[in-house]
């Protein structure tokens, strides 16, 4: 095929954001289907160049046709959708039930959640996937926080090695999940400002990082309730075709379930705390999009 | 054109299951057929052709297949399922009482 052609199937293939399987199905179709056409043009007289631009004529924009495309495979099953809602959903029974405090339902949770996240891994990573790979940060967080514990030097040493590490993780699996949908890893990060916030909400008062457990005990309906609201909102966000609606979907669900945080908080969490939050939240939903972008330019076009 | 476009909407979807009834297809020729047989009537969008087809595969109305040509090309050709044809059905039978009613309504005073 000529490079105009080329570059149409990569444009298609740049906006389709499917899984592989789907991808190749459609965009094979779609190659299968200008050769057709492009031959029958040449047959009929037209240079390379004509039918090759008559060809993409009768096609439509790239970007439109993958965007419908897209529109008709975006939508997950409820069986998906409700496999996407689990780790939120463990979460809010670990605390709703108080199991947070039970070393056992904690390794239960970690070891589902780390299990899960390896079978999607192996078996194509489905879209259910994301959620569970975000909570999979969960054990790197908290190990951050745990080095704060240490004694005052060894802490900082310990912080200076962790940062660039954590950095760098954070970057490979953004970069993974951005090159399948960066909407995606909006979905996976959306716990972190919620998590966050609950972490600083349950901090004694002045002594952070100590945090009050009694705190945490008073706040377990809240903070299981947050985990339910970011339950329902990766139900929806599966179950949703189009992406604009599923972007202001994140956005929504997680600023109102800081507003949650806030409200529970009793004026622990104060206001500059709160907008610094909506702005990592915000940092998180749409940086991925910068690096989707980022990745995108600095493909070279194929041309054969 | 714009006409055309109105009494197309809703229709496109019953006219693919009707072509690909008849026999399996893929999609460029499914896009030649339907002018073919409707004498340069229809001329469908080629870029909304796929999302149709897709989308009659998603409600499992039609299964794609590929198929190895002896050129060495692969093509995706649809198979209407045993679900389309039952709605292939009802929406005939659908069909004909519209256009009847139409008929009974829009014929010239004369007939």
């Amino acid at each position: 095929m000529i490079a105009v052609l080329n570059q149409y199937i990569d444009d298609i293939r740049d906006n389709l954001r499917l899984n592989l399987a789907n991808e190749n199905d459609v965009i094979g179709e779609l190659q299968s289907h200008i050769e057709d056409e492009f031959q029958e043009m040449r047959d009929a007289g037209l240079s390379e160049e004509e039918a090759a631009n008559t060809c993409i004529k009768f096609l439509g924009s790239a970007k439109l046709v993958a965007r419908q495309i897209y529109e008709v495979h975006s939508q997950g099953t409820w069986r998906q959708a409700l496999l996407a809602s689990m780790p939120h959903v463990l979460f809010a029974l670990l605390f709703t039930l108080n199991w947070w405090q039970g070393v056992g339902w904690l390794i239960i949770t970690l070891g589902c959640i780390l299990g899960m996240a390896f079978y999607g891994w192996v078996h194509g990573r489905p879209e259910w996937l994301f959620p569970w790979r975000g909570y999979c940060f969960l054990p790197v967080l908290v190990a951050g926080g745990l080095l704060l514990y240490l004694p005052r030097g060894w802490s900082w040493v310990a912080i200076v090695i962790y940062l660039p590490l954590v950095c760098g993780l954070v970057w490979s699996v953004t970069v993974k999940s951005v090159k399948r949908d960066w909407l995606y890893s909006g979905l996976m990060m959306l716990p972190v400002p919620i998590i966050i916030g609950w972490f600083l909400v349950a901090g004694t008062e002045g002594e952070f990082p100590r945090i009050s457990l009694d705190y945490v005990r008073h706040s377990a309906p809240g903070i299981g309730l947050s985990f339910l609201a970011l339950a329902a909102t990766t139900v929806a966000f599966i179950r949703l075709r189009k992406r604009w609606m599923r972007l202001v979907l994140l956005f929504l669900s997680g600023e109102l379930t800081l507003v949650m945080v806030a409200l529970y908080s009793n004026g622990r969490l104060s206001l500059p705390t709160f907008l610094l939050l909506t702005l990592l939240m915000l940092g998180l939903l749409l940086s991925p999009a910068l690096v989707d972008r980022r990745i995108r330019r600095g493909k070279q076009p194929s041309i054969s | 054109m714009e006409q055309r476009l109105d009494l197309m909407k809703g229709s496109s979807e019953p006219l693919l299951l009707c072509l690909i009834g008849q026999q399996p297809m893929y999609g460029y020729q499914i896009i030649k057929e339907l002018e073919k047989k409707s004498q340069g009537y229809f001329k469908f969008k080629e870029g909304t052709l796929y999302p149709a087809l897709h989308r009659l595969e998603k409600a499992g109305l039609v299964t794609g297949k590929w198929q190895l040509l002896p050129s060495g090309r692969q093509r995706r050709y649809y198979y209407i399922t045993e679900k389309g044809n039952k709605l292939l059905e009802v929406k005939r039978s659908q069909w004909q009482d519209f256009l009847t009613a139409m008929n009974l309504i829009i014929k010239p005073m004369n007939l």
